[in-house]
């Protein structure tokens, strides 16, 4: 009887946390199809916001900033993360906890700190050399720079999950180092690959404290934007942007998921 | 495969794979092997092998027997190519291919996990090597029906590796090996992970393969009854160092010291005292030695099998005689096996079950020994 009341309110409770988590999403969402220009009152269901969004030329720029920074930072942060993330496979035996640590610490330095420091070091650069005026080259590597740690461990726990005499089977049938790498790694790897590839995008899409320390005036990205203009008010046209990069981002996520369990199995 | 005679015979053997029994055995060339004071250290400290001298004869079963730690899994991972000596040099068909990276060595491994790779079907892990080496798709696909026609899992091809039970996985591995037809096949205890039954199985089959193929085969086991079984010879490993090479029967009954003599399942080893002419004392007492165990030292062992001890009737003119107490008797159906009590020492004996009377435990026997049945083993 005890039992049954205790599982009944785990079972409360789980939905609690979902609401607690989930509505104010969905209140967003639903605000975003609302017909009237208000917060707090739900008119009747229409798309004039996202009529209106596709015709405002900043909101247009900012999302192909974003989205130009989300694809090539992953990109990039791919292949650099995919090679640390062997390099740590291969030298794991030696004592490199240190350098695991440096791996790591991005991902829990405080993302304000992170983007000061990276603001610092393209102004010192900027003005020593004349390069890297801040824009969206400068956001890019500032996002490369926090996406690697999470490449490299994705990488890296698949890796340590493969039976290691794999590697040696390979070399015993006649595979090259370069034919290794071709008909062994990336085909072992490419579930992890594609979920690295999607969590990254998720990341620079979510990220806002870097990128405004690193954008320059013609970079800014959709959260930098929804920051400006939520400064005159919050209004229906941010919750029909709010609504879409909700939408973006679930749909990465789960095929981040659903590649990183493929290659798991 | 630039020399001409080599060219020829890979000829023959196309001529012959596609006649129409392709299961006839494939006569080809194999490889010896010669190891040349190999050591190997893992470390500072840790000797894993400390100078091996060896040569395995082309067609061999050749078994590397030892304890966990004995370096034979150190010895194969060198002929292999997978790990490297510190010293010494490896020839393989008379070719030294100690600084051969792995994937130039006509050389395949059957390893104990298998390492079947887990993105590609069982037909594309068969023609994994086939691929590696660049032959043509349309001779893989032929390659590989024929080799799981072999193999006797022709249904299995198509399956992913997942599906497959751990015998099957196992004939998988050995397959993918054979395909590529490589001088010397390596196997590193590969029927570890079986039940029993199917290991047995697979030791027949093992040896029955290696005749018929006439290849040359390196097989690493603990196990002493797999190494009898299956071996034409046996190098039994402890410390890095060989012990002793030769034929099972060679091992078994006169191994060269007390670890190989143990190691091959001896419990009856009695320290020798003092020895005269073909006289020795022992724990058990005074025993006659054939002339032919004469030696000159004092120390070592003095083996006596199970087996050889007669514990019925009168004890034949000539022949050692010794008194003890049955301990106790274990029923085998076979056979029956007693520990027995001779001058406060253990001796086991082992008697064929033709329906004799049993001793039982605490009966007095009379033990009749052949002086020709007695080994001297070193220290």
């Amino acid at each position: 009887m005890r039992k049954k009341t205790l599982a009944r309110s785990l079972t409360g409770f789980w939905w609690l946390t979902l609401a607690f988590l989930y509505l104010p999403l969905a209140v967003v969402v639903l605000f975003s199809f609302n017909s009237a220009n208000s917060a707090a009152h739900f008119a009747h269901f229409s798309l004039r916001w996202y009529h209106q969004l596709l015709g405002n030329e900043q909101i247009i720029s900012a999302f192909w900033n974003s989205l130009v920074l989300a694809i090539v930072s992953s990109v990039i942060a791919l292949v650099i993360g995919c090679l640390i993330g062997y390099g740590m496979y291969r030298h794991r035996h030696r004592k490199l906890g240190w350098l695991i640590v440096l791996i790591y610490l991005p991902i829990v330095l405080p993302d304000i700190v992170f983007g000061i420091s990276e603001m610092a070091f393209f102004v010192q650069i900027n003005r020593a050399t004349g390069l890297l005026e801040p824009g969206l080259v400068t956001m890019i590597i500032a996002h490369v720079t926090f996406q690697i740690p999470f490449v490299a461990l994705i990488v890296y726990s698949r890796f340590v999950g493969l039976d290691p005499t794999l590697f040696e089977a390979a070399k015993d049938l006649y595979a090259s180092p370069f034919q290794r790498a071709l008909h062994f790694l990336l085909p072992t790897l490419k579930p992890a690959l594609i979920s690295a590839f999607f969590l990254s995008f998720t990341l620079s899409i979510d990220d806002f404290v870097i990128s405004f320390f690193t954008a320059g005036p013609e970079s800014a990205t959709l959260p930098i934007y929804i920051w400006g203009a939520i400064k005159k008010g919050v209004t229906p046209e941010i919750n029909a942007i709010a609504a879409l990069m909700i939408g973006a981002v679930a749909l990465a996520a789960v095929i981040s998921l659903l590649f990183n369990r493929q290659g798991r199995r | 495969m630039s020399d001409p005679t080599a060219a020829a015979t890979a000829a023959t053997q196309q001529a012959e794979t596609s006649g129409a029994d392709t299961r006839e055995a494939r006569p080809r060339e194999a490889s010896s092997i010669e190891l040349k004071g190999l050591h190997k250290r893992f470390g500072k400290d840790t000797v894993a092998l400390d100078g091996v001298d060896l040569t395995i004869e082309a067609g061999e079963f050749f078994t590397l027997l030892g304890p966990s730690g004995c370096g034979k899994t150190t010895l194969l991972r060198i002929l292999a190519g997978l790990e490297a000596p510190n010293d010494g040099r490896l020839l393989i068909g008379g070719k030294d291919v100690t600084d051969t990276p792995p994937h130039r060595r006509s050389v395949n491994t059957v390893f104990q996990s298998y390492a079947l790779f887990p993105h590609l079907s069982v037909r594309d892990n068969l023609a994994f090597g086939l691929r590696m080496r660049g032959e043509p798709a349309a001779e893989r696909h032929r390659k590989v029906d024929e080799v799981a026609e072999f193999i006797q899992l022709g249904s299995l091809v198509e399956r992913r590796v997942e599906q497959l039970s751990g015998g099957q996985k196992q004939r998988i591995a050995l397959a993918r090996a054979l395909i590529c037809e490589p001088d010397v096949l390596l196997l590193d205890e590969p029927l570890s992970a079986l039940d029993a039954g199917l290991r047995s199985q697979l030791q027949v089959e093992l040896q029955r393969l290696q005749k018929r193929l006439g290849m040359t085969f390196v097989f690493v086991t603990h196990d002493q009854d797999e190494a009898m079984v299956m071996s034409d010879r046996i190098a039994v490993l402890d410390g890095g160092i060989i012990q002793q090479v030769g034929t099972p029967n060679e091992v078994y009954e006169h191994p060269a010291n007390a670890f190989v003599a143990r190691f091959m399942g001896h419990d009856n080893l009695f320290a020798i005292s003092a020895s005269e002419d073909d006289w020795v004392d022992t724990e058990l007492g005074r025993l006659r030695l054939d002339p032919a165990e004469q030696r000159d030292d004092q120390a070592g062992w003095l083996l006596i099998r199970p087996e050889t001890l007669e514990l019925d009737g009168e004890v034949p003119e000539g022949y050692n005689r010794l008194e003890g107490t049955v301990e106790e008797r274990l029923y085998r159906g076979s056979r029956i096996e007693y520990r027995l009590s001779v001058n406060g020492r253990t001796l086991m004996a082992v008697a064929s079950n033709l329906g004799q009377r049993m001793h039982d435990v605490g009966d007095r026997v009379t033990i009749s020994v052949c002086p020709e049945d007695l080994v001297r083993v070193a220290a």
